[in-house]
């Protein structure tokens, strides 16, 4: 059984993870911490007493079915909701890359020009991440991020790891594809 | 580079973007753990779990003990199924209630035994002119 501590420690873990993924999912972040926090309710409440190896992936499928039930809720309610939380992503033609550069700094000793390039890129990858399509990201990042293997991954997502496999080739090569015509090469 | 090396060094990426979170995001973070631990499940003396009901979570990857759900789907179903078996009777019972009241109405009519004051109605000698042609 997994004690506080290992709870705490775990979800203090994967928190910030769990987060990007709603984002990249739902591209709202209100919406994003409403879904880490229900799943994170809902692996104190109904799992906290498992041991703490199985907490990942448990808290992986509770993080995958939170989404679904967000999309699934969102798209009961209106759709026009769904369209207002789309415009509200970070696609922004406005957004000023400045704000971004601002609100980093605080938190980096590096403010050169180097390291301003540095989070450009990985906002460019960020952003091509959740351009991927739904099951693609999910299988990508399970696989990748979240360094699952791939039979964990298709029982995460609820597939077959013919499918994972098949998810995460395209997720890798239409990515490849996006960050080369946007100039970056890893 | 493999699909393998491309996969690490995205998610050197994304951890790096995961790690550059704002303060305001951080702490919200921080509070939902805080409550979320408050609210940790402890191991009672009964731990046996029945199996998840797969069947009920279609749509989602099945979470363990998801068995629950299908217990919400029951407690929706069940209301609305007992309002319209309750609707489908009383619409039964105010039909055979009418049907009674113009069949006393007719054996009324028939034996003579109706007050003379609905003879003298005008309604009811429109309804009966009305209805003449329909019964023959």
């Amino acid at each position: 059984m997994a004690t506080r501590e290992e709870l705490s420690e775990f979800l203090a873990g994967v928190e910030r993870r769990a987060f990007k993924q709603a984002m990249f999912a739902v591209r709202d972040e209100s919406h994003a911490l409403d879904i880490v926090q229900e799943a994170m309710m809902k692996i104190a409440e109904k799992y906290g007493d498992r041991p703490a190896a199985e907490l990942p992936l448990i808290f992986t499928r509770i993080l995958q079915n939170a989404t679904h039930d967000f999309f699934r809720r969102t798209k009961v309610r209106s759709t026009w909701v769904t369209l207002f939380s789309a415009l509200g992503s970070d696609d922004d033609p406005d957004a000023d890359p400045l704000e971004t550069l601002e609100a980093a700094g605080d938190t980096r000793a590096e403010s050169s020009e180097a390291a301003y390039g540095r989070e450009q890129i990985v906002a460019i990858i960020e952003e091509e991440v959740a351009r991927l399509p739904a099951r693609q990201r999910e299988a990508f990042l399970l696989r990748y991020w979240e360094d699952l293997d791939t039979a964990e991954t298709a029982a995460a997502m609820g597939c077959s790891e013919g499918s994972v496999k098949t998810h995460c080739s395209r997720a890798t090569h239409a990515l490849a594809k996006a960050l080369k015509e946007r100039g970056i090469s890893l | 580079m493999n699909d393998d090396e491309f996969g690490f060094r995205i998610r050197q990426a994304l951890n790096e973007g995961a790690e550059r979170l704002d303060y305001k995001t951080v702490l919200r973070l921080e509070k939902a753990r805080a409550a979320a631990l408050a609210r940790q499940r402890h191991a009672g003396p009964e731990t046996v779990r029945l199996p998840a009901f797969q069947a009920a979570t279609a749509g989602g990857p099945a979470e363990p003990g998801g068995g629950r759900r299908w217990l919400f789907g029951a407690a929706w179903v069940t209301p609305i199924l007992a309002l319209t078996i309750g609707f489908v009777a009383i619409g039964q019972w105010q039909n055979d209630r009418e049907i009674a009241r113009l069949a006393a109405l007719d054996f009324a009519v028939l034996l003579d035994d109706g007050p003379l004051e609905t003879y003298a109605d005008r309604g009811f000698g429109v309804m009966l002119q009305a209805e003449r042609p329909t019964t023959r």
